[in-house]
């Protein structure tokens, strides 16, 4: 039994649909992340949830319950806003309090739950601080703990961490994961980042146009995407153009590769993970040359010319000596790292 | 950019401000300490008995008092209907949104006196209101001429620059704020209290300033529905200078009503600027 399910779910502004037929499924407990560009409409969707946007057509229920006329007060849903939306007449403090004041909590049961949440994000020292006074981050964490104190069955995080910079998102990451394990409390978030949907969730719904593309663990949406926006979407891909023959794959330049093609024929679209592909210094299933090499510290990147295109190439920073800009190279790679992905659609 | 520049800029309209407001003005001020005689006229006097007459007459006293009463009662009421007009109208959509606004403003491009010659129309003893109370089965009301019925009238001429100035403050609101509100639990009624009208408030208190001194020193609705038995300071001002021609003390009130709204109006901002220091962006 799923605790929040939306089921077929439209929203639709005049001409323009900005959610069309969307089901997904979140267990209690569970972190899901709706990923894709700007323009998808995993924020539309969020607002369904939180019930801000009214859906054109289907349901949101949560916990069993059809939420249509649930105003967005009675919902008992913890928001985390992209621009945290703190109330900036008011002090840390006076934030946190409000939802509970709205839940008409007595006084003093309100100044332990408001100080054990504060402590919650490492925040009690700052109690008395507008929120202007605080740095992007600590007002992130008193959004979060604001949301969070009232105890709500879910929580949206609407791209939290878009605002932060690249050190600090990372420690917000850990401790967000932290502090959601450790509650057990359902979470949808929406981001455009995949290393941080990566990072955070239990389950990835890549979104399209108003369309989950994909719904899976990190590791299998990584691994095995549904299609070829997925694979560019989630992480670095080589996305190859050939036709299915039997046994693998046919590339440009008459290659063929082996694959598991699933008895796919015809024109087919394979993808090949970067990290996937081993350079040597000669030998392997295709011959390349290094067209340029970026240094990034614990990897390099690679951009190689072979006789099926120009590939992408991530290697370890093991200590070992490089090939050079101009050398020539092999490539290689396990027959299972080549994922042959359904015919491209139009 | 020289030093002297910023002086040269706004020299033009300095010298306007002191041609046609602090020269009036200073003149104002020195015909007030002249006095009058019937047969005379304006004597060069220098003393302070007109401003000794009008404090210790209790007719002017009142007049005062009544002024104070209706700026007051006229902010207050603005603020009131201003503030949430200012915020149904900023979450209207944008094509609802431009049409309420002009229709808000509408009424500033239509002369004061017309508007409150409306007014005096529809109070009047038999006008519409009143056929409409007798309809109801309602006493009569006797609104022209009295103090309410100034407040009423004077309200709607000045409404709009509340709404204007809530609006303004309105601008700088992240509205997910409300959202945030919500999602906590808030009605939309403790959303607007709570959360909007607290951020709006500095708009609120500036629209307060423009009506309260509007209001105060306003004549034309006044004197069309108070009439002379309802004097406020502008209206006896006027009828000291044309009715009895006695300039220096319609010149004395006049200092007197430019000061106390000065007054006022600095220890207000005083006020609001002190509370909304520290949640200023």
């Amino acid at each position: 039994m799923s605790f929040l399910r939306l089921d077929g779910l439209e929203c639709r502004y005049g001409e323009f649909t900005a959610v069309r037929h969307l089901d997904l499924e979140a267990h209690e407990g569970e972190f899901v992340s709706l990923l894709g560009p700007s323009g998808c409409g995993k924020t539309t969707t969020l607002q369904m949830i939180a019930g801000f946007v009214t859906p054109t057509t289907g349901r949101v229920e949560m916990d069993g319950r059809d939420l249509a006329n649930v105003p967005p007060n009675r919902r008992d849903i913890g928001i985390v806003f992209q621009s945290y939306a703190l109330f900036p007449h008011m002090t840390v403090a006076g934030n946190v309090a409000f939802g509970l004041e709205m839940r008409r909590v007595a006084k003093a049961e309100r100044r332990d739950r408001v100080q054990r949440a504060l402590e919650q994000v490492h925040l009690d020292h700052l109690w008395a601080r507008y929120p202007r006074q605080l740095s992007g981050g600590q007002q992130q964490r008193v959004a979060l703990a604001r949301a969070l104190v009232v105890e709500p069955r879910l929580l949206l995080l609407d791209e939290p961490m878009s605002n932060l910079d690249a050190k600090l998102r990372e420690d917000m990451q850990l401790e967000l994961r932290r502090l959601q394990r450790s509650l057990r409390i359902t979470t949808i978030m929406v981001t455009h980042d995949q290393n941080e949907a990566m990072a955070l969730s239990d389950r990835i719904a890549v979104m399209r146009s108003g369309r989950i593309v994909q719904v899976d663990t990190p590791q299998r949406a990584y691994e095995r995407p549904a299609d070829e926006f997925a694979s560019t979407f989630l992480g670095k891909s080589n996305t190859l153009r050939g036709r299915g023959v039997p046994g693998g794959v046919a590339l440009a330049g008459d290659t063929v590769l082996p694959a598991e093609t699933g008895g796919r024929v015809g024109d087919v679209l394979c993808t090949l993970r970067p990290e996937k592909i081993r350079l040597s210094a000669a030998g392997g299933r295709l011959a390349g040359t290094v067209v340029s090499r970026l240094f990034l510290g614990n990897h390099w990147l690679f951009q190689v010319a072979s006789a099926v295109g120009e590939l992408l190439v991530y290697c370890q920073n093991a200590g070992a000596a490089m090939p050079e800009e101009g050398d020539r190279v092999g490539l290689d790679w396990d027959d299972a790292s080549l994922l042959v992905l359904a015919a491209e659609a139009g | 950019m020289k030093k002297t520049s910023p002086f040269l800029l706004c020299g033009p309209v300095l010298a306007m401000y002191a041609l046609l407001l602090a020269a009036p003005l200073a003149m104002t001020v020195l015909l007030s300490f002249n006095s009058y005689s019937r047969s005379l006229g304006i004597v060069l006097t220098w003393d302070l008995r007109n401003y000794a007459e009008v404090i210790s007459d209790s007719y002017f006293l009142r007049i005062f008092g009544r002024t104070l009463q209706l700026a007051v009662a006229v902010t207050l009421i603005s603020a009131a209907i201003g503030a949430p007009e200012a915020w149904i109208i900023s979450r209207l959509s944008p094509r609802w949104r431009t049409f309420s606004l002009l229709v808000v403003l509408g009424p500033l491009l239509v002369s004061v006196v017309v508007r409150t010659l409306g007014w005096t129309i529809l109070m009047g003893g038999s006008g519409l209101l009143n056929q409409a109370f007798a309809a109801l089965g309602l006493p009569r009301a006797e609104m022209l001429f009295s103090l309410p019925g100034v407040v009423i009238a004077l309200t709607h001429v000045l409404v709009p620059f509340m709404v204007l100035a809530v609006w303004t403050a309105l601008q700088q609101v992240d509205p997910a704020t409300e959202n945030a509100a919500a999602s906590l639990g808030a009605s939309p009624a403790q959303v607007f209290l709570r959360v909007v009208l607290p951020q709006a408030m500095p708009g609120v208190l500036s629209g307060s300033i423009i009506v309260f001194s509007l209001a105060a020193s306003a004549f034309a609705t006044p004197a069309l529905i108070g009439g002379r038995r309802l004097k406020v300071a502008a209206t006896a001002i006027y009828d000291e200078f044309l009715a009895s021609l006695n300039w220096p003390l319609g010149a004395a009130i006049a200092v007197l009503l430019v000061v106390s709204v000065v007054a006022i109006v600095l220890l207000w901002n005083r006020l609001v600027e002190r509370r909304f220091a520290a949640m200023a962006p």
